[in-house]
């Protein structure tokens, strides 16, 4: 064994001269990479108390929202009433504004539906980009 | 500086260079320091069940401007780690409101499963606060491709 071990001037050591410029790389990468989970929701704008606007009835689609989770959908002033699910608002909403631009989304909920349930009223009509949308709570 | 033209100059056996070997030291050191003094303002998670919307969005608005209300599934009302009545919302939620120079943004973390009139009545309490801009926080919905438009 000795005769065939040869002397090397390699150093058997690791440098440790550039391991703080690793450590801050790391440092650097982690924090370029880091996402904080950001709050995220349903943005809407409350109307200003006492702020009463009179509107048309033809511009109003009455959405109610019951707490079985069906939807009834009624149009401005007329009787006819129609049930559908609320994923179903969203084609139903590209379809009405096409035909009237002003249209304003009244959902009103029963005190006793679950908040799910008007969520995904809301999303449905956010999903086809309705932007005039009222929440009022339904009297029973 | 060069001193010339006298026989003051001294040859010093110092170097003149500040050591820069421990330069990283004193980095890690700050930064374990900063590490270990700050403080995040931390809320303590309530265990609700987010609803899902498709159409979620990010809210890109400061921390310190926006107020989370947490709404429980039997209509306890929670603003900062603190139970209150529904009537206590508008006079806590109304100086936050001028605060912040009218931008403050309300997060609403109300369970899935919460009747919706303790909703309506914290959005009473917030027209009459002044609050308008409200947020109600939910978790992103996946959905089919095939579904959406």
């Amino acid at each position: 064994m000795a005769i065939l071990s040869k002397k090397t001037k390699v150093s058997d050591e690791i440098p440790s001269a550039s391991m703080a410029d690793i450590a801050f790389l790391l440092l650097i990468f982690f924090l370029v990479t880091t996402v904080f989970p950001k709050d995220r929701g349903l943005r809407i704008v409350l109307p200003e108390q006492q702020e009463e606007v009179e509107v048309s009835q033809r511009n109003i689609l009455h959405i109610h929202v019951m707490p079985g989770g069906n939807v009834v959908i009624r149009r401005g002033e007329s009787p006819d009433e129609s049930q559908i699910t609320p994923r179903q608002v969203e084609d139903l909403w590209r379809v009405e504004v096409a035909q009237n631009p002003n249209l304003i989304a009244v959902v009103r909920t029963h005190p006793d539906a679950p908040h799910r349930l008007m969520v995904a009223v809301l999303d449905a009509l956010q999903m086809a980009g309705a932007e005039r949308i009222s929440l009022q709570l339904l009297e029973v | 500086m060069s001193m010339t033209g006298g026989g003051l100059q001294r040859k010093s056996k110092a170097s003149d260079q500040i050591p820069s070997s421990s330069l990283a030291d004193i980095a890690f050191l700050l930064l374990i320091f900063f590490m270990v003094t700050t403080v995040f303002r931390q809320e303590a998670e309530r265990q609700i069940e987010w609803p899902e919307a498709a159409a979620t969005q990010q809210i890109d608005e400061k921390r310190d401007n926006i107020l989370y209300v947490w709404i429980e599934r039997n209509g306890d009302v929670w603003i900062n780690d603190r139970q209150i009545q529904m009537v206590e919302v508008a006079p806590i939620v109304g100086p936050a409101w001028v605060a912040s120079g009218q931008r403050l943004i309300i997060s609403l973390r109300t369970d899935a499963q919460t009747p919706y009139r303790f909703v309506d009545q914290i959005q009473e309490q917030l027209k009459a606060a002044g609050a308008v801009y409200v947020v109600f926080a939910t978790d992103l919905e996946r959905r089919m491709t095939g579904e959406r438009r």
